[in-house]
């Protein structure tokens, strides 16, 4: 397992230097001269010459994909063009309340789904089933934007149960202002999920073993939650893990409308000005993330299934 | 399952938790729409980052914040400057008293006085090149020797703040002298505004790159640390000097209750809090449940608060809440871009101009409150004459036709179709949609480019575009700003993202340019505002116009278009917010 674990994060490197070239060229040919952005509106020629060379762009294109490729390896990214500040510690501000509010919200968004896909995967067919359905087709048709708004007025405007917007750092000042948005995450997630879950609890359902269980006078209720939702769990595994670094990089919609400063706004705030270093930053945490939990979701395979070996 | 049922626990624990306001202090909430970067004066170029910064920096001098038009006071200097004959030499005297905040970076923790070095220092650092800073343009070829002094420091490894430069001096402690290079008269408004904020060498040499976390300032208001987050609180400055409220403003001031606090000492409050709100919907509950004291109403806001003859909607006026309207300097336009061969025919331009129908513009994208643009000069400068009516600004189609057949188009045959670059939100694209409607109406055929803020700006800059859309807002009260936008030497990647020239345009503004206020550059002005006008370099939009609420017990607070140091005026009467708040 060690070696398999060494081999995997040595796929680290070509797949970051893949990410490097493919931001640098995204940024390079697409999206142009940045330096107009940043000095404003009365910038001047001679100024974004300056800026341009200050920046380093004026340097050649391989030395500036080296550039891009160093920072990626030794973490180091820098300060920001546009807010000048330092970007390692811009993220670790915005991370913690993107994961106060995304953390949370996602483990029992995550428990509830697989509960009712447990539920409505026992009573398959039947009328809770069916309304369960109905009520999760319903939750996904209707905009995220939708709930915002509607939450927002409702229960902290109008009720007054919660914060309408802001953040506190600290535990647990901030759970009054992420209550709501954390109730609209998980509503918001219990469509997809419960219906993903429930495809791969009945895909098991039918399986011989089930049939093998039921024969040896196994309850339904014991062979789905011993048997059943075992079997079950590696594609489950799978889907949850896969998004946790959307959690890190934020739900922009909601800190946005509930003003909380997660890494979602750092990031959109980097699109909208051009600030090369922190688009580049927050593509190389999130392309690291994603290697190093496909590796914790294959380790975890092994826990959930003995048959699987890693080589 | 039991840390299920501790996360659904605590989830309920904190329903009818949300926290309620607070009597203690005399404080005030505010909303910033956008979020802040940081605190470096010489950065603040845009209105919300100038009116943080405002609030713990000053500069040598500031507007009025009653009198109108808008008039320069003296602030961290004792009085308005000396200037020679010439209107090249200025020589300021400073007020004696002025302390920076206590902060580390100073002996004993205790901020020291401020003294002409410290003015000195800060325009050095404005000019910077190492720092590039996004105000220079407003002293770029202005002072003597500050170029030059730029140029060489940008070739070394770090800049000589010791050297000397001949337009800058100290003569003593409290008197320093400014030179000239030509006149500009536009001058001390760029010594009002946020990027020569006076700021303290220790400062800038204790935080190195931090400094933009720690303002360390002179200001009626302390932040001892700026950290990202959804609110900054900043609390009054303990040793501010002695700095009165005015007792004076302009006519009607009285009846307001604006010059009910005349002669008290400012700052009026013990603390201000900013919460940094980007959407429109929980600025406008926040505001409606009395958690923030102002709100500048925009979007979708606007029909909640205004009824269609402009006027607050009674529900509002119930609670106390005011209703503040006032024109904005600014201008929103559809640029040409000239370098194109087929704008360089004016028939053309006035045919667009003459079918785009503005009053439904208004009524669909600004509720009716926008005024429309009779020149690029805003009402309210010099060069807008009142009387002065646009013979383009109408809405003509069959004369735009007859137009477009003179302009060798007749029902737009033979005329490319042409690509109008804006910004890719909705509104944008729905005002372009808007655009494209009307031109159908004579046969042009308009397509619609949308594009990142990024994008955009890095078409104009390059000429890489047909038409755009931009709005402009002024820097400072001076038609010059504006006018500036279609001189020839400010083509792309300048501010003249039309590229329109104009040898006879160009002439007049360089001799009006150099002219301080007078009735002479008032009749230059108003000269270029109706060349404009005939030659349609753009196609016109609208100055719009500001519109604010502020609850019953917010006091002083004005329309103010330069408003990052009014924030010290402001009072709050607890007594009428105690009795109010019942019902919100």
């Amino acid at each position: 397992m060690i070696k398999y674990i060494i081999r995997r994060l040595l796929y680290l490197i070509p797949v970051l230097l893949g990410v490097c070239f493919i931001i640098f060229i995204l940024f390079n040919l697409v999206a142009g001269d940045p330096t107009a952005v940043l000095l404003g509106k009365n910038a001047t020629a001679a100024q974004m010459i300056e800026l341009r060379e200050q920046l380093g762009l004026n340097k050649t294109l391989t030395e500036q994909y080296f550039d891009v490729v160093k920072s990626a390896f030794t973490f180091n990214f820098g300060h920001s063009w546009s807010t000048k500040q330092e970007i390692s510690q811009m993220i670790l501000r915005g991370a913690y309340p993107s994961l106060c509010l995304t953390l949370p919200a996602f483990i029992v968004a995550t428990i509830f789904s697989l509960i009712i896909a447990l539920v409505v995967a026992f009573y398959r067919g039947k009328g809770i089933d069916l309304f369960i359905r109905i009520l999760c087709i319903a939750g996904v048709s209707i905009s995220a934007l939708a709930y915002i708004l509607f939450f927002q007025y409702f229960f902290a405007f109008k009720f007054g149960w919660f914060e309408i917007s802001g953040f506190e750092y600290g535990f647990p000042n901030f759970i009054p202002f992420v209550a709501l948005p954390g109730i609209i995450f998980i509503i918001l997630s219990l469509g997809p999920d419960v219906r993903f879950f429930r495809t791969v609890i009945l895909d098991e359902i039918y399986q011989d073993y089930v049939r093998t269980a039921r024969a040896k006078g196994l309850s339904d209720l014991s062979i789905l939650l011993k048997h059943v939702l075992r079997n079950a769990l590696i594609p489950i595994i799978t889907y949850v893990i896969i998004q946790v670094p959307y959690l890190i990089l934020g739900a922009l919609l909601l800190e946005n409308f509930f003003s909380i400063p997660g890494l979602g706004g750092i990031t959109l705030n980097a699109l909208n000005s051009s600030d090369f270093p922190v688009i580049k930053a927050m593509a190389i945490l999130s392309s690291v993330l994603y290697i190093l939990l496909s590796l914790f979701t294959d380790i975890l395979y092994t826990f959930a299934d003995p048959r699987v070996k890693l080589k | 399952m039991k840390s299920l049922v501790l996360v659904v626990a605590i989830t309920f624990l904190v329903f009818g938790c949300s926290k309620e306001n607070s009597f203690d202090e005399r404080e005030i909430n505010l909303i910033s729409p956008e979020k802040i970067s940081g605190f470096d004066p010489i950065n603040a170029s845009d209105k919300y980052s100038a009116n943080e910064a405002g609030k713990v920096y000053e500069g040598l001098f500031e507007f009025h914040p009653l009198k109108r038009p808008y008039e320069l006071i003296p602030n961290l200097a004792e009085s308005l400057p000396v200037v020679s004959l010439d209107g090249l030499n200025y020589t300021f005297k400073l007020r004696k008293g002025v302390y920076f905040h206590d902060s580390p970076v100073f002996k004993q923790n205790i901020g020291r006085e401020l003294n002409a070095h410290d003015v000195i220092f800060s325009i050095k650092r404005l000019a910077d090149p190492k720092l590039n800073a996004k105000g220079w343009w407003i002293l770029d070829d202005r002072l003597v020797g500050l170029n030059e002094w730029r140029i060489k420091n940008s070739k070394n490894e770090k800049t000589n703040y010791e050297e000397e430069i001949e337009g800058l001096k100290v003569l003593d402690d409290y008197t320093l002298q400014i030179k000239l290079n030509k006149p500009y008269p536009q001058f001390l408004y760029a010594l009002a505004m946020p990027y020569t904020f006076v700021v303290a060498r220790e400062a800038v040499e204790f935080y190195g790159k931090e400094f933009l976390n720690y303002p360390v300032g002179t200001g009626a208001f302390v932040l001892p640390k700026f950290e990202q987050s959804s609110m900054i609180t900043y609390f009054r400055n303990p040793k501010f000097r002695e700095k009165l409220y005015p007792s004076e403003g302009e006519e009607g001031d009285d009846k307001l209750g604006l010059l009910a606090d005349a002669g008290k000492k400012i700052p009026l409050v013990d603390k201000i809090n900013v919460h940094v709100m980007v959407e429109s919907q929980p600025k406008w509950l926040s505001f409606m449940k009395a958690k923030n004291d102002l709100l500048e109403v925009k979007d979708v806001n606007i029909q909640q608060s205004i009824t269609p003859d402009r006027t607050l909607k009674s529900d509002h006026k119930e609670k106390g809440i005011r209703l503040i309207m006032k024109p904005m300097l600014d201008v929103t336009y559809f640029a040409f871009n000239h370098d194109e061969p087929i704008f360089k025919n004016k028939k053309l331009r006035q045919a667009m101009n003459l079918a785009f129908d503005r009053a439904s513009y208004n009524r669909l994208f600004h509720e009716n409150t926008a005024f429309e643009a009779q020149g690029p000069i805003p009402p309210g400068l010099d060069g807008q004459k009142k009387e002065f009516k646009n013979p383009y600004i109408k809405y003509d189609v069959e004369l735009a036709k007859k137009y477009l057949a003179e302009a060798g188009f007749p029902g737009g045959k033979g005329l490319p179709t042409i690509v109008v670059q804006t910004r890719s939100d909705t509104v944008s694209r729905q005002q372009v949609e808007f655009f494209e409607k009307c031109m159908e109406k004579i046969g042009i055929n308009i397509d619609i480019g949308m594009n990142t803020w990024p994008e955009l700006v890095n078409k104009v800059t390059k000429k890489q575009h047909q038409m755009y859309t931009m709005a402009w807002g002024a820097d400072y009260p001076d038609a010059e700003n504006f006018l500036g936008l279609l001189y020839c030497p400010n083509q792309a990647p300048g501010s003249n993202g039309a590229n329109y020239c104009n040898p006879e345009f160009d002439t007049i503004f360089k001799q009006a340019t150099v002219l301080q206020d007078s009735p002479e550059r008032t009749d230059l002005y108003e000269k270029l505002n109706e060349m404009i006008a005939f030659d349609v370099p753009w196609i016109l939009g609208f100055h719009r116009t500001d519109i604010y609420l502020t609850q019953a017990w917010l006091k002083n607070f004005k329309h103010m278009e330069f408003n990052h140091s009014q924030f010290q005026y402001l009072n709050v009467d607890l007594e009428v917010k105690k009795q109010l708040l019942n019902k919100f």
